[in-house]
């Protein structure tokens, strides 16, 4: 026990200063190995964000870079980071909120997820740091861990259910408040950005005083909508101006009279495009009148609601690429205006409408109709090759047979008074697919060995052409000693050993500080084969046998086992010892570190035993052999999604049919 | 999700950058054995759908009652037994025909064109069978519905030109066996809904929004690549990029 302790503080206070390195390629080599879900830079993203988040200069960036030109500040590399700073404001400001309409859309999910990246980061970075300053600490980190497991538990988790991140291209976020930095200097803004009021004298005429939002209006999102109320009219209060305007729109004036702005005023009931001249529109507006404005950019068209009712179509023919950012305009002291950017329920509903149109294209695909040229003219008979394809290249061959005989069966049913001898499902046997099958159910199995002898046997060059795969394959089979090693002591510890059995651990206390302070990860590396080198002997039984003498067989199991796992360890560690490649390095270490911890079950690690773990590599495994073999790596199935997720964005970047469509969501489940 | 990195495409040079695109997407296994999973249930290939559970270690979707009486239903449609097919309906649900007039006119006036199949087929020609079942099973029911009542007009009209070596189109595809899948489906994807399930399978919406998608996209004038092929040719991989015409969805 006290050995396995002092491993486990070893291992935790090289851990934390791993974690503590914002190195973004620590999960890089091994994602493959924690869930199915995580992209190799997602776990690693956030990392680098951090330095960015203390950063106070949120309005300054986001409007020096937003100006900068045409385009709005998401663009730029760290723009969108901003979005969610509001370190500056009150809790309401910063706090995340999908407005209602936007739910469940593709665009809402990806600000989710770089929002809930960024919250992990912050615990991370939190935990990291309680976590390293405990293995610094004289007490046992073994201990530690032990207590803190349900944390551990909690923090591993959110690690690997995480969607992927892709941080290639930033996400535009949606308008969350008034832009303190982008108004009129007189204008003020109020509880947490939501209100601005007029706090100046009586413009002149042709003044005014306007305000933008912080974000403009995200053409991915479809249709955008928000909504003001007028809180108090200034006394004689005329000439509110609700709509949205250009980045470079002065804000002396009042919304719709310069160009590129847009406005509905509430002194007449006129709507204002480019111009000093309206058109008659709607109904005045004044105290308590619930303003809304929205923009459909799939038709570049903006309507405004009062007080939860349609008015019209007020402006056609928006220019597709210039950032409309929600403005409003005031010209008497004290007029007040609160906006709601769907942080609250809208007083119009704007769900209905969204649905509206999302159900309008999903009528339009709907009816989308082949031809399928040269496979068939006829969707089923597409769909069926598509399916028998996808089976057989997966190497699903009972599938596959029964599918073909399924559809056989059909198909001749079909055709009863013609020639049924028309299968258009290739039947014949695929030998290939057959090893391959078996191939993946070793390592689905977790049977490493038996899925390394089938490949060498039946595809001797795919392991020697990929050794990424070859190598990934080994650490998997380290990883299942280590799963066979925990499931044996789960079998001798039924109940979780008690901290007291731990206090020998301490022993080792000065010097596992030493090392646990090594800062370089050679010196880890030394220290592993240190360990795995010298502590593989009887000291280490010796303390075992003491904990527990009723299970001894059991115990010998795990012994034997545990003993075998050093020593393929140890054997693994040879073989790439002198691999120059950082990804094996990093991936060398997570490995190995499971070996230092009592319960790798609770501890962040944890993530590397799943068995989900194994699919990745049984899928990278079968497209290598496929590729070897001079078939293509992913079936047609699978590059039929692909072509559809990216042409889905291609129509939603600009806030066409695409903003409307979430492919998984809607198509996949 | 496949963490594949071994990518041959990287190796192409001259890649389009929307080849790019695509490539960065990794959709999740997970999701695309649910959508084979979903239309072997949902289209009746039950002993697929038991195998794939088991090879792609996944749950066979709540058992799923209906599944075999939906194949039984299918065959009798598609070997032109109507009759049986009607009756197995009702077992499973009356309700079905019942509240869908438009679903059951189809159902029948497959019957008839079953029934006009076989009195032209020989040279005897007793029609009998087919004006008798014409007047009490359809004509009442088109008497209420103008579309109903030019299908069997249509129907009928069969009749006159069978047998016949050549017919004009719209009389050709009621004998085709086509006509035949398409009302099984429309009864299949019933059966569903009267369950509160989906009616239609995942797939088929996907596979059309991949078209659309594709449509819009050059009628929006994206930069795309001349074709989007999907490999389903053996051999033809992203190496050979896009030349193979063989398996484009075309618009």
């Amino acid at each position: 026990m006290s050995r396995r302790g002092s491993y486990a503080q070893v291992a935790s206070g090289n851990t934390g200063s791993i974690q503590t390195n914002p190195a973004p390629s620590r999960w890089g080599t091994f994602s493959h190995l924690s869930n199915s879900g995580s992209n190799p830079h997602s776990a690693s993203h956030p990392r680098h964000s951090r330095p960015n988040d203390a950063d106070g200069h949120h309005n300054s960036m986001s409007t020096s870079l937003g100006r900068s030109g045409p385009l709005p500040s998401y663009t730029s590399q760290f723009g969108y980071l901003n979005g969610y700073g509001g370190a500056h404001d009150g809790p309401t400001a910063s706090a995340f909120f999908v407005p209602s309409y936007l739910r469940g859309s593709k665009h809402a999910e990806k600000l989710e997820e770089v929002h809930r990246a960024r919250a992990a980061a912050q615990r991370e970075h939190r935990s990291t740091h309680s976590s390293h300053a405990g293995s610094l600490s004289t007490s046992s980190s073994s201990v530690n861990l032990h207590k803190m497991s349900s944390a551990h538990r909690g923090l591993s988790h959110e690690v690997i259910e995480r969607a992927p991140v892709f941080v290639e291209e930033p996400v535009a976020p949606w308008p969350m408040r008034w832009n303190d930095t982008d108004k009129f200097p007189q204008v003020e803004i109020e509880d947490g950005g939501r209100q601005a009021k007029f706090a100046g004298a009586q413009k002149t005429h042709d003044e005014a005083a306007s305000v933008r939002a912080d974000y403009p209006m995200p053409r991915q999102c479809g249709i955008y909508y928000y909504e003001v109320t007028v809180i108090s009219k200034g006394k004689d209060g005329r000439m509110i101006g609700v709509g949205f305007s250009g980045p470079k729109v002065p804000l002396n004036r009042i919304p719709g009279w310069e160009p590129d702005s847009y406005a509905y005023h509430g002194d007449d009931g006129q709507c204002f495009s480019n111009t000093t001249s309206g058109k008659s529109y709607g109904p005045k507006f004044g105290t308590l009148d619930v303003i809304g404005c929205g923009i459909n950019f799939r038709t570049n068209t903006a309507f405004f609601t009062k007080n939860g009712q349609f008015l019209k179509t007020a402006f056609r023919d928006l220019k597709p690429n210039v950032p409309y950012y929600p403005t409003v305009g005031m010209k008497k002291s004290n007029e007040t205006l609160r906006a709601n950017f769907g942080q609250e329920p809208f007083a119009f509903d704007i769900d209905k409408m969204v649905q509206a149109e999302k159900g309008t294209i999903q009528a339009e695909i709907t009816r989308a109709k082949g031809p399928y040229k040269e496979v068939s003219t006829d969707e089923t008979q597409f769909i069926h090759t598509l399916i028998g394809q996808y089976l057989a290249h997966d190497g699903y061959v009972d599938t596959a047979r029964a599918f073909a005989e399924e559809v056989g069966d059909e198909v001749k049913a079909l055709a009863n008074d013609e020639d049924a001898d028309i299968p258009y499902l290739d039947t014949e046997e695929d030998i290939d697919a057959t090893q391959r099958q078996k191939i993946r159910a070793a390592i689905l199995d977790g049977d490493i060995d038996k899925a390394l002898k089938h490949t060498t046997a039946y595809y001797p060059t795919v392991l020697r052409d990929n050794e990424n795969i070859y190598f990934k394959l080994r650490c998997r089979k380290f990883i299942e000693m280590i799963r066979k090693c925990n499931e044996l002591k789960e079998h001798m510890h039924p109940i979780p050993t008690p901290p007291s059995k731990r206090s020998t651990a301490s022993n080792n206390a000065n010097n596992t500080n030493r090392n646990s302070t090594a800062t370089d990860e050679y010196d880890f590396e030394m220290e592993l084969d240190e360990q795995l080198g010298v502590h593989n002997g009887a000291p280490w039984e010796a303390d075992e046998e003491e904990d527990d003498e009723d299970i001894e067989d059991k115990e010998a199991k795990h012994l034997d086992m545990e003993s075998k796992t050093i020593a393929y360890g140890q054997e693994l560690q040879a073989e790439f010892l002198n691999d120059p490649r950082r990804e094996v390095k990093k991936a060398l270490e997570d490995t190995f570190a499971l070996i230092a911890y009592e319960n790798v079950r609770e501890s962040t690690l944890a993530p590397l035993l799943e068995t989900s773990g194994r699919m990745p590599v049984a899928e990278e495994l079968n497209s290598a052999i496929l590729v070897s073999l001079g078939k293509s790596s992913s079936a047609a199935l699978e590059r039929l999604v692909q072509q559809t997720e990216a042409l889905v964005n291609e129509l939603a970047d600009d806030g066409g049919p695409g903003a409307f469509i979430n492919v998984r969501r809607d198509f996949l489940q | 999700m496949s963490s594949s990195t071994v990518s041959v495409s990287a190796a192409t040079p001259t890649q389009h950058h929307f080849q790019r695109k695509v490539d960065d997407i990794k959709p999740s296994k997970t999701d695309i054995n649910f959508v084979v999973m979903d239309y072997l249930i949902s289209e009746g290939y039950p002993r697929a759908a038991e195998k794939f559970a088991k090879e792609a270690n996944i749950q066979l979707p709540l058992e799923e009652e209906s599944i075999q009486s939906r194949v039984e239903i299918r065959c009798a449609i598609h070997a032109g037994d109507i009759d049986t097919a009607i009756n197995k309906i009702n077992d499973l649900n009356p309700q079905i025909l019942d509240t869908d007039p438009a679903l059951h006119f189809a159902l029948l006036r497959l019957q008839l064109i079953e029934l006009i199949r076989k009195c032209t087929s020989t040279p005897s020609t007793d029609i009998t069978p087919a004006l008798n079942f014409a007047s009490s099973q359809l004509a009442p029911r088109a008497a209420t519905n103008p579309d109903f009542l030019k299908d069997l007009e249509l129907t009928m009209s069969l009749l006159i030109f069978l047998p016949a070596d050549t017919l004009q189109p719209q009389l050709a595809v009621l004998l085709q066996p086509t006509l035949r899948r398409q009302v099984a489906s429309k009864v299949n994807e019933a059966i569903l809904t009267s369950m509160g399930c989906r009616g239609e399978a995942r797939m088929r919406g996907l596979v059309r929004l991949r078209l659309w998608a594709e449509r819009k996209a050059r009628e929006a004038g994206k930069d795309l690549p001349p074709s989007l092929p999907l490999g389903l040719q053996d051999g033809e991989g992203q190496q050979n990029g896009n030349g193979e015409p063989a398996d484009i969805m075309v618009q």
